[in-house]
């Protein structure tokens, strides 16, 4: 055997071996990616005895619905979900509507001074900000208000930092359409503000429609504010229904596991819908995938 | 090409109403004056409002007037060793965190890139943890960890080895949040890697791979170097993100046990509600504050993140 087929015998020998590491760790990292979010919608559907089974029980032996029952029909989930969505659609109607004219402004226009570049920066270093350093002030300031516990609060709350991320979102995928089209809209006899809504916005729409999405993602999972700012079922979100069902004297985990499950459902959902744009979405339109 | 178009704004005019003559010359002020106003609003006046409050004993109850104390509450951060504590808990948590996640993230990316790049149901699979409320993730891994009847004594029982109490254990529970955390983000990093993976130019590989440039010098001289922005984004927000982390520490350990996973923003929590010191947590705050827009705009200038 010639010293080149050797090498080559090695080499694709090398290549296989490189393919079936790569195909195990696939399997590996869909197991333990998958298997948490399996482990909680199995325990979701297991009696309170089977949960606390040694050795666990790896397939629910006897389904029920019984802590879906107690969750959202005998205490308020439900409504903790409502007020979840609620608040989650609020604060994606104010951030996306006036997120889509920043981003629209400061990819499009030039401002003096280098006003454009400083308030890009800026808008993105308030996304920056720990939710923790702003509920002193939120509070107190809601408290003044009289605005504690309601979901007006949890909106306004929410916007700060969803704002900042629909305005980059909404600058990127602008900064991706032509200029042109909008030229020759306004060359026909359109606006400026014509050219954005007849032109620019209908081009833009599946990235309005992820970063609303993503608006909503992030409102859905939100929990320190909320904590901060309700207190009963009336504004409490679906996150603090659960937290409350973590005790210091007990843990209710057939209840907390339904409905943190039922939290993942819509997020799982949505995750498929936007899945072209998660790259961009989870780096704030600075990475373009 | 992005400022030119604002020339053209008064360029051609339907006939309208003065009012809209007005708005439209205007248009690129109002645009981004809702957006400009209401973080001014949402984010410069809670910052100074913070301050004022710093600067004050305050009472939990409402009537009682506001006790002005100085630099009091700032003083105390110097010797109070809860805060230290603290400070550095997050610190670990935020370097361990994110170096374990990076570098899984960039081998998963690395070694999975080109199996990957057509499975996009099984990669957004992959992605699910990051999307999921992270009170979810924290309800799961307590499951997980559960001393009793969780899932990981009884991999350790199988294994023959000894069991334990994971996030009530001393010295585990941080490491207990971390692996938590790692589960949830590592697919951020790995994400972001794959499309910086994806954006590689070819011409710089093939000549490499022409001039006989082993796969590790490809690595470290091209693959690497044209990540870099993506690598700094990613790291960027993961930073920023864990240095907030709550959720998690809020669940599965309360900040205990012995104040090992006491982390930042959970004592600011503590000494805003349970200890009814909210001047001195707008101090906590402040600091926090100062830390993160410091070391943010550091990164973001050094990587020209605003252009």
């Amino acid at each position: 055997m010639g010293i080149v087929s050797k090498i080559h015998v090695r080499s694709r020998f090398r290549e296989m071996l490189v393919r079936l590491s790569a195909y195990v760790t696939i399997v590996v990292a869909l197991v333990a990616t998958l298997f948490p979010i399996y482990w909680i919608a199995a325990n979701s559907f297991k009696f309170d005895i089977d949960i606390f089974a040694v050795p666990p029980e790896w397939v629910p032996r006897n389904p029920t619905l019984k802590h879906y029952d107690e969750a959202f029909i005998q205490r308020p989930f439900l409504r903790y979900a409502l007020n979840s969505f609620l608040v989650a659609v609020g604060t994606t109607i104010v951030s996306v509507c006036f997120g889509t004219m920043a981003g629209y402004a400061l990819a499009r226009f030039s401002y003096p001074w280098q006003w454009r570049r400083q308030i890009s920066f800026w808008i993105l270093s308030t996304r920056m900000m720990p939710p923790i350093v702003s509920i002193i002030p939120l509070y107190l300031f809601f408290n003044y208000f009289d605005m504690l516990n309601t979901k007006s609060a949890l909106i306004i709350a929410y916007t700060a930092f969803n704002l900042p991320f629909a305005t980059w979102m909404m600058k990127s995928y602008f900064q991706d359409l032509p200029v042109e089209l909008e030229e020759a809209a306004m060359v026909d006899g359109d606006t400026r503000w014509g050219a954005f809504l007849h032109v620019a916005l209908p081009l833009a729409r599946p990235g309005l429609a992820a970063t609303a999405i993503f608006c909503l993602i992030i409102s859905w999972n939100e929990f320190l504010l909320s904590l901060i700012i309700t207190l009963t079922e009336q504004s409490q979100t679906l996150p603090i229904g659960i937290a409350g069902r973590v005790t210091q004297y007990n843990t209710y985990w057939g209840e907390i596991s339904a409905a943190g499950f039922m939290a993942c459902v819509p997020i799982v959902v949505f995750a498929f819908i936007v899945q072209k744009h998660l790259v961009r979405g989870l780096s704030l339109g600075a990475v373009k995938g | 090409m992005v400022g030119s178009a604002s020339g053209m704004s008064t360029a051609q005019l339907r006939p309208g109403g003065a009012v809209e003559l007005w708005a439209e010359r205007h248009l690129r002020v109002l645009m981004l004056a809702p957006t400009v106003l209401i973080l001014l609003g949402l984010t410069i006046f809670p910052s100074i409002y913070m301050f004022y409050a710093a600067v004050h004993k305050i009472s939990p109850n409402p009537n009682v007037p506001w006790d002005f104390v100085g630099p009091g509450n700032f003083v105390r951060l110097l010797s109070d060793q809860q805060f230290h504590v603290a400070l550095l808990n997050t610190t670990l948590f935020t370097v361990v965190a994110v170096t374990v996640e990076f570098l899984l993230g960039l081998g998963l990316a690395l070694l999975l890139d080109k199996y990957l790049r057509r499975l996009t149901f099984l990669k957004t699979m992959l992605m699910i943890p990051m999307m999921l409320p992270p009170i979810a993730v924290a309800i799961t891994w307590k499951l997980i960890y559960e001393p009793q009847f969780g899932v990981l004594n009884e991999i350790m029982y199988r294994l023959g080895l000894p069991l334990q109490a994971w996030a009530g254990d001393v010295d585990l529970a941080m490491v207990s949040i971390i692996v938590a955390d790692v589960w949830q983000w590592t697919p951020f990093i790995f994400l972001l890697m794959l499309a910086g993976l994806a954006s590689l130019p070819v011409e710089p590989y093939e000549a490499a791979a022409l001039d006989g440039a082993s796969s590790w010098r490809q690595f470290w001289d091209l693959t690497l170097p044209f990540l870099k922005p993506v690598i700094a984004i990613a790291l960027l927000l993961r930073v920023m993100d864990a240095l907030r982390l709550f959720d998690l520490v809020f669940i599965l350990t309360g900040g205990g046990p012995a104040d090992r996973t006491k982390v930042l923003s959970l004592y600011i929590y503590q000494v805003a509600y349970r200890f009814a010191d909210p001047g001195y947590a707008a101090a906590i705050s402040l600091f926090v504050l100062f830390a993160t827009i410091i070391l943010s705009t550091w990164f973001m200038k050094r990587m020209r993140l605003a252009d």
